[in-house]
């Protein structure tokens, strides 16, 4: 990456890199749930509000479900814990990111509301290659084009949902979750693909087990086991390598 | 009564998503940056976000749920393929996967969707 001597060219980096694939599927995925809302009847105001307040999708949806369904208060508050607790492990892993940067320590409290799936394989791939001390405009640039692009995917997904056609909404749909399985399994570090890997295979029943929970408890058996075996992986690897 | 009932329940679910993030951001002031914890927790993550994936793919809800497994499998396979042997260009893989995936909607019209 290159040299980024201010904070404001820092921005505009952050802005350009998330002008793109990243962009476009925060649109996609928020279009998707914009129409999800409008057809459970929430209104656009709390549409909007949803993807700029909660910032994570699945939870998201599980409000607006369960709210639909007149599920009781503490279903809605467990379901949306459940599926948005990915943001603990994500938040903690990423903040050493940060950790050479001036800024005032509490600033990472906002930048942790700024956290997505998105913004955080960017920063965890590219974020050690920005100057320390730029890291936080980068991040706050690329993020903010992204909620933006989600702002806009939610009004269009809300607004236009009856005149698009299904197979348009499809589309839009299926880019999420093959965007994400090739982004994360697009990884270098061994443990953290073979955590990806398990993760996948164990998720559907685990889901069907607990749907509440599943996913938390897919991430703890799985992410543990990996890192348990990262050492022996490393020995794997290199086995392979000299034999190569 | 309904309205304001509205804001409690999207309320909670704010602050069920954010306590997570609050909570992450405490612990990591009190540990040092190259504690093994990190890895660990990305290690998680990866977990979570994977099952997540294959969640929306094999267990889906709304619209990808009107289309037959097979179909959503075939589609991201091709995704995977086109990303995986033609030099890991994340655009390729995307182009593999939604051409599948349309092709297939295609020749296989499912029913109560209109193309």
């Amino acid at each position: 990456m290159k040299e980024l001597e201010t904070n404001q060219k820092a921005v505009m980096a952050g802005i350009s890199n998330a002008f793109g694939l990243p962009a476009l599927i925060l649109f996609s995925a928020m279009t998707g749930f914009g129409s999800f809302a409008q057809e459970q009847g929430l209104s656009l105001y709390m549409s909007l509000l949803s993807t700029i307040m909660i910032w994570g999708l699945p939870g998201q949806v599980v409000h607006v479900e369960l709210y639909g369904m007149g599920a009781p208060l503490i279903a809605v508050v467990l379901g949306v814990a459940g599926v948005n607790a990915r943001f603990m492990p994500m938040t903690l892993s990423m903040m050493p990111v940060f950790d050479d940067s001036p800024h005032n320590r509490r600033w990472n409290y906002f930048l942790a509301h700024m956290i997505s799936i998105n913004t955080w394989t960017e920063m965890l791939n590219r974020g050690l290659e920005i100057r320390a001390d730029r890291r936080m405009a980068y991040f706050l640039g690329f993020s903010f084009t992204c909620m933006t692009a989600g702002i806009i995917g939610v009004l269009q997904g809300y607004l236009l949902f009856e005149s698009m056609p299904q197979m348009v909404s499809l589309c839009f749909v299926f880019l999420v979750p093959i965007y994400f399985g090739l982004i994360m399994s697009n990884t270098v570090h061994p443990p953290y693909l073979l955590a990806f890997v398990l993760g996948c295979v164990l998720g559907p029943p685990m889901h069907l087990l607990t749907p509440e929970w599943g996913l938390v408890l897919t991430g703890l058996i799985t992410g543990t086991l990996a890192y348990l075996l990262r050492h022996r992986l490393q020995v794997l690897l290199k086995k392979k390598e000299i034999n190569a | 009564m309904l309205e304001s009932s509205a804001w409690i329940f999207f309320l909670s679910a704010v602050l069920a998503t954010y306590v997570w993030r609050f909570a992450a951001v405490m612990i990591s002031h009190r540990i040092q940056a190259n504690h093994p914890i990190f890895e660990w927790f990305t290690c998680l993550a990866y977990g979570i976000i994977a099952a997540l994936v294959a969640r929306t793919l094999i267990i889906p809800t709304g619209l990808l749920a009107l289309l037959p497994l097979w179909h959503r499998l075939i589609a991201m396979a091709l995704a995977f393929l086109g990303f995986y042997v033609l030099g890991k260009r994340l655009w390729v893989g995307i182009v593999f996967g939604e051409t599948g995936f349309i092709v297939l909607l295609w020749f296989n019209g499912v029913d109560g969707i209109g193309l």
